[in-house]
């Protein structure tokens, strides 16, 4: 029996506090129970925070290149607030749609202030709000998994000003807001008081996280095994049933959503949930990972395009970490994040799955703690391990010689490799053709309501703004051949068009859409912007006796 | 207006109703899992150990009416205590020789043990215990049931919570603990052990808590102070919890599974009925007395306010939660209202899988063996008892309007009783316990 006071009615007394033996050996200097309280880590945490804003928020317009999903989301949140529904055409189940109505509300005050800054270079200033939350909730739980302070800060670092980290952050991606809710979770899940609606929200932040993007459910054992390490076994059961539930209640949300709008399974006449999962679970694959070639190498190479330190450093980090399991308290303490960096990396190896680029922004956060917690147990062992109160003076000099030599050998290899990679993201312009394409369609058609485009989805919130009607005059490109409710407006196929705008996604995908090539094919550059293969051409419809838009 | 203006209402009326519901479970769940909240808050709902010191008498009063079957088991093993300093007081009607016999019986055997003799006309359990109240020489009063099983180590326990605490009053366990004997028991028995077990501590801690009916102790001149219990009152411990602690008095609660009062369910539904209507019937006397509002805090106030009306809303809430469904299934209102309508359904399977997970820690910390079909029958069960208890809510209103509110129900029950009701039924009606 625990030797405690019973509770009191006194409404003064707080609730009792009694220590409860403990289950966690750790000798290192725990985390204080109140992060919010300890000084040197707001300082810290605070100082790094501004250099990730700094390096992630200058430039961030033009740098990287607009890509066509941003696009589809902020598009989708416009739609959400204008009231159009979930999204300007069908809704059609490709993805939970908890995402961009996250993205509707992020921008819904600038949006309204100012509705021609409703564009998806402009609005990427919003995602900065969810690196910000994302790279704090980092040092949070490394803190929480008792990394030391520095190791935390590490982790923090690499995650926020990782070259890799700062392009795809930047970027209006479900993935990031992903992200932050699955940070969210695992920070809950080890809250260090234990409490049982800390894991019941633990439960729904995951949740909320796989309905912004539905990958993200690789990640949940990952979120249970944390939770599970930081229970203690008298509350054990109720914290995580309870987590458990609250995640699959919200999950049930989706398909819950489904049915009451009568689309929950296919039939004729309307899309469904059934459908959108069909789709995602049938998409062509891309190959074998390390199949030179395949698709997904060539993800691969673009990830380590950026960097190598991240990816290779993480996944060796998450090595060391399960071969030491047994001796290293670090190694336990991560086991949450190194079980993430090993799920998601054994499914990027799946043979014949699907891996898009923006995959690795679910593994960013894990792959940083992972390397940090590995840095921080290197550390210990070459400082602490084996040292006795009698330790000759020269040894622990030599020790920390060595830690020196390895710091500044690590600083040697990262420090220039992530200098330019952030040089690069401060100084390029990336999307000086986009601007100036949809700069050209504002001014030199002269009447945008009667004119019929076909544009990707990045520039089409621009056209919006310049006065195209949205959906069947601005119209997503692949939609001329792809969504009924578009392809029966123009019963004469292209020569019912007056514009395309070909970008590089469009000159793309018009391979395998009949339409759009032949709108290709039947039209004449009237503008170009920048050069080769990232050109973009304004091209116009030859007027074969239809009569296009009036064209100054 | 139109259809479209009757949709609107329609969709406004159910998400304010399901809001509303979605509230009031969300809270009952959130004070229902108390005692989990952390390690620590379960570590603290624990009785302390013991340090050997013993500085306060127990006078134990007993009242026990056509219970001459279990009492003398009860007195010996009241009598086993370890604790030193203790009397028993034995509460008899002066129309019930069978009982009194026995109680004689004990008080000859043991001088520990004294009879005191209820010659009220009608009888009740606070009549008894006020007529016993004189004559307790202990520093503490103490209240057990004629058919209670009481842990020997309790009252050192309890004697330890005193002095440690200086407390005016404290709240042990009683536990119901025949869960197989039928699907409503089931239930009953996981009512005590989130009520006993959770949400009882909670009320001790904010500062308004509606005692139980056995195992509470106060101390001797708190409760001359109060007049002692309220004779015409249903809920009269209840009543006692709420008049003590609005004047600020501290109480302090304590449930350890090896500790614990064990009783037994209701013999057949009819008499849980009874016993709920019973309940009901006395919170909705207590809140109406007002002595709660005499408790300081705003939120004490309407902790007070919404314990004491939880039946009720209790009983609204299971009948209203499918008809909200049904609504939003079949009436073709906006998704998203549709959408509202499902939340208090949420938080009610919320509700029903922490019972599920609190039924195997019932188990573990009983020693019992939960099965499959336990459990099947929990969740079975839950509607159906959620129409029980809407059931004898409504009955309590009907009962409080006309005027229907003395003791006649239960008297007139145990004095009609025949032998083939058992005994153990007539105990069971008799007994005064706190809802949950």
């Amino acid at each position: 029996m625990t030797s405690t006071l019973p509770a009191v009615t006194t409404p003064k007394v707080p609730a009792q506090r009694q220590p409860v033996p403990t289950q966690r050996s750790t000798r290192r200097t725990t985390p204080p129970l109140r992060l919010r309280s300890s000084r040197p880590d707001l300082l810290l945490c605070g100082a790094l925070l501004v250099a990730i804003l700094v390096v992630q928020g200058w430039n961030i317009a033009d740098y990287p290149t607009l890509s066509d999903d941003e696009g589809t989301y902020l598009a989708q949140a416009w739609a959400v607030q204008e009231g159009r529904g979930l999204a300007h055409y069908t809704y059609w189940y490709d993805h939970p749609p908890l995402g961009w109505i996250q993205i509707a509300l992020l921008t819904w005050i600038p949006a309204a202030l100012s509705p021609d800054s409703m564009t998806v270079g402009t609005m990427r200033a919003a995602m900065l709000v969810i690196s910000a939350i994302s790279a704090v909730l980092v040092y949070v739980l490394g803190r929480r998994l008792s990394l030391p302070r520095w190791a935390a800060g590490l982790g923090m670092v690499m995650f926020g000003l990782s070259p890799l980290s700062v392009v795809l952050q930047r970027e209006i991606f479900l993935d990031n807001l992903a992200v932050m809710w699955t940070l969210l979770a695992f920070t809950l899940a080890a809250s260090p008081s234990r409490h049982l609606w800390h894991h019941f929200g633990a439960g729904i932040a995951a949740a909320t996280a796989v309905l912004t993007k539905e990958t993200m459910l690789f990640v949940l054992p990952a979120v249970f095994v944390t939770m599970w390490r930081h229970s203690h076994r008298d509350t054990r059961k109720f914290a995580l049933t309870g987590a458990v539930t609250a995640c699959a209640l919200i999950g049930l949300s989706y398909p819950l959503f489904a049915l009451l709008k009568g689309e929950l399974f296919p039939g004729s006449g309307h899309v469904s949930l059934w459908d959108g999962i069909k789709y995602q679970m049938t998409r062509p694959g891309s190959g074998f990972i390390l199949d030179q070639g395949s698709g997904s190498w060539g993800v691969l190479q673009s990830w380590l395009y950026y960097d190598r330190v991240l990816i290779v450093g993480g996944l060796a980090g998450g090595l060391l970490l399960l071969v030491t399991w047994r001796w290293s308290v670090t190694a336990r303490a991560l086991a949450g994040p190194s079980c993430a960096v090993v799920i998601l990396a054994l499914v990027a190896m799946r043979p014949s799955g699907y891996l898009p680029a923006m995959y690795v922004i679910q593994a960013l956060p894990f792959l940083a703690l992972v390397l940090a917690g590995g840095t921080a147990s290197v550390a210990h062992a070459v400082l602490r391990r084996r040292r006795s109160e009698t330790e000759k003076r020269y040894v622990t000099g030599a020790r920390y010689a060595v830690a020196v030599a390895l710091a500044l050998a690590a600083c040697a290899y990262v420090v220039p490799r992530w200098y330019d990679g952030a040089r690069t993201a401060v100084i390029a312009d990336a999307n000086a053709p986009y601007q100036a394409a949809s700069k050209w369609l504002a001014a030199e058609v002269a009447d945008p309501e009667d004119t019929r485009v076909l544009v990707d989805d990045a520039l089409w919130l621009d056209l919006v703004h310049a006065g195209y009607e949205p959906g069947l005059g601005a119209i997503w490109f692949y939609k001329a051949d792809l969504d009924p409710a578009v392809t029966k407006t123009m019963p004469r196929g292209w020569k019912d068009l007056d514009y395309v705008v070909a970008s590089p996604t469009v000159r793309r995908d018009a391979v395998d859409l009949p339409n759009v090539r032949a709108a290709m094919e039947h039209s004449t550059p009237v503008a170009t912007f920048g050069s080769g293969d990232d050109r973009i051409e304004i091209r116009r419809i030859r007027s074969d006796g239809t009569a296009p838009g009036g064209v100054r | 207006m139109g259809i479209w203006g009757d949709l609107l209402l329609t969709s406004v009326f159910i998400a304010v109703v399901s809001l509303a519901l979605f509230w009031m479970a969300a809270f009952t769940l959130w004070w229902q899992m108390h005692a989990w909240r952390t390690p620590e808050v379960l570590a603290s709902t624990r009785f302390s150990s013991p340090d050997g010191g013993e500085h306060v008498s127990f006078s134990l009063l007993l009242p026990a009416r056509h219970e001459q079957a279990v009492l003398d088991h009860t007195i010996q093993r009241l009598l086993e205590s370890t604790h030193t300093d203790f009397e028993i007081i034995v509460i008899v009607g002066h129309d019930d020789p069978e009982t009194t016999e026995v109680a004689e019986r004990a008080a000859s055997r043991d001088p520990r043990v004294r009879v005191v003799v209820d010659t009220h006309e009608k009888k009740n359990k606070p009549k008894a215990m006020n007529t016993a109240l004189p004559h307790c020489r202990g520093d503490v009063v103490g209240v057990f049931d004629a058919e209670d099983q009481v842990h020997p180590e309790l009252l050192a326990h309890v004697d330890h919570a005193f002095r440690t605490t200086k407390a005016d009053v404290v709240q042990g366990g009683v536990q119901l603990i025949n869960f197989h004997s039928s699907w409503y028991s089931l239930r009953n028995c996981l009512e005590y052990f989130f009520w006993f077990r959770s949400r009882l501590h909670l009320h001790a801690q904010k500062g308004f808590i509606p005692l139980g009916g056995n195992t509470v102790f106060v101390r001797t001149d708190v409760l001359r102070e109060a007049d002692g219990w309220d004779p015409n009152c249903l809920a009269e411990d209840c009543d006692l919890g709420v008049r003590l602690s609005s004047v600020g008095k501290k109480v302090v609660v304590a449930y350890d599974s090896d500790m614990v009062t064990k009783e037994e369910t209701p013999g057949s539904l009819m008499s849980l009925l009874k016993q709920r209507t019973r309940w009901n019937q006395g919170f909705l006397q207590v809140y109406r007395k007002k002595d709660w509002k005499q408790l300081p805090g705003f939120g004490q106030r309407l902790l007070a306010r919404y314990t004491l009306m939880t039946p009720f809303m209790q009983a609204f809430t299971g009948l209203i939660i499918p008809l909200n469904i049904v609504i939003a299934v079949f009436l073709d209102v906006p998704v998203s209202i549709a959408f509202i309508t499902f939340l208090p359904a949420v938080t009610a399977l919320v509700t029903f899988v922490f019972e599920v997970v609190g039924l195997h820690d019932f188990g573990k910390q009983y020693g019992l063996r939960v099965r499959f079909v336990h459990y099947l029958k929990l969740i079975v069960g839950g509607p159906f008892y959620q129409v029980l208890l809407a059931g004898a809510a409504v009955r309590a209103v009907w009962r409080e309007q006309r005027g229907r509110n003395d003791w006649e129900l239960t008297t007139h029950v145990g004095a009609h009783l025949t032998h083939a009701e058992t005994r153990a039924g007539t105990a069971r009606d008799l007994r005064e316990d706190v809802t949950a």
